[in-house]
């Protein structure tokens, strides 16, 4: 039966992939002028550029478009990203680059705490189980967003991690690689200690 | 040492359960915006990937203002400065902008869903479009040179 051609085309060699192999693959074929494998990346990658640059502490209007012109330069110097494997790692390269540019243009303080408060959801009714961890989730997120940011970045680079590559984590944030686990304990008691304070106990 | 005691009702929840947690949340307070993929994927859908890219000069953003009237828009690009003023006419937009430094240069304006209109600056770098559609839109200036070099913005919502 040949119902529709197109349908039968072959799955995209990145297919089955992935992290950075699947990056890899994908770029090459976006060398090419394969504009799916371009689109898959955006689809991939655009996660990890949006939260390094929110953890790099642009509000989200400013990181939305900063997340635009890394991919944009992207585009423009595809052919430049020497190592196709570390694609990821140029991206984070490349969005801390822009953010740190972004920030040194505006205000020297960022309102990071009012900004992310408003990013909490508003009060609805809701089961009282559902309401317990809402209130639960709130707390734990307002703990968070007064964290300095650097312990910001470096816990949303870890919970991310699992999405991209552990290894990134220490390139992006310029740490040696044994320093992660330390320096992420005194930014988790830190934010035990604030959920303390704000939150009245458990 | 690891403590197996149920879970729930501790008031110090250790590294890994704190990690999960915030990696469950972080999605849900602080996703990508909507359309933000389709946005960028819109952007890079571009003819000439021989690119150089504009950048939007925030300034006012970083203080919180943005939104409601756009007012002048500002992009830069290493000598080039394109900046666009928006009247609202009925269902679109008319556009003045302006190039510095001046010169006649083609402009093009592309709309996610509506296509694309396209002009041609003065010689004092002016250049009008009359009724752009309002949407997802993104300015690509030619400039012949030589050397010839296409400058695109990241996409605004107008």
């Amino acid at each position: 039966m040949v119902t529709d051609v197109r349908t039968a085309e072959a799955d995209p060699p990145w297919e089955g992939l992935h992290g950075s192999e699947r990056y890899a693959v994908c770029l090459h074929a976006a060398r090419t002028g394969n504009r799916r494998a371009l689109d898959t990346l955006v689809e991939d990658l655009t996660p990890l550029v949006w939260h390094v640059a929110r953890g790099n502490g642009l509000p989200r209007a400013v990181a939305e478009d900063v997340v635009q012109t890394v991919w944009l330069a992207l585009i423009s110097k595809m052919n430049d990203v020497s190592e196709p494997k570390a694609l990821a790692s140029w991206l984070i390269t490349t969005t801390r680059r822009e953010a740190n540019r972004v920030r040194g243009k505006g205000s020297a303080q960022l309102a990071l705490t009012d900004e992310m408060a408003e990013t909490l959801p508003s009060t609805q009714p809701q089961p009282e189980d559902e309401a317990l961890r809402v209130d639960r989730d709130d707390r734990l997120w307002r703990a968070f967003a007064g964290l300095t940011q650097r312990c910001q970045a470096l816990l949303r680079l870890t919970v991310l991690a699992g999405r991209a590559e552990y290894r990134l984590v220490a390139e992006a944030m310029r740490m040696p690689h044994g320093s992660i686990g330390p320096t992420r304990a005194r930014c988790l008691n830190t934010l035990r200690e604030r959920l303390d304070t704000e939150g009245g106990g458990g | 040492m690891t403590k197996t005691q149920p879970s729930g009702g501790q008031a110090h929840p250790d590294d890994e359960t704190m990690l999960a947690e915030l990696d469950r949340m972080i999605d849900d307070f602080d996703p990508p915006p909507a359309g933000l993929v389709e946005r960028i994927q819109f952007a890079i859908a571009l003819e000439d990937l021989d690119i150089e890219v504009a950048r939007w000069e925030h300034g006012d953003a970083l203080a919180g203002v943005r939104g409601g009237d756009p007012g002048t828009i500002t992009f830069t690009v290493n000598d080039l400065t394109v900046m666009i003023n928006l009247t609202r006419i009925g269902e679109n937009n008319r556009i003045d902008g302006w190039l510095v430094p001046a010169g006649e240069h083609s402009v093009e304006v592309r709309v996610a869903e509506f296509g694309s209109s396209a002009t041609t600056s003065d010689e004092g770098g002016r250049f009008v479009l009359d009724a752009v559609p309002r949407g997802t839109t993104q300015i690509i200036v030619q400039l012949d040179g030589p050397p010839a070099r296409t400058v695109v913005t990241p996409t605004v919502l107008l």
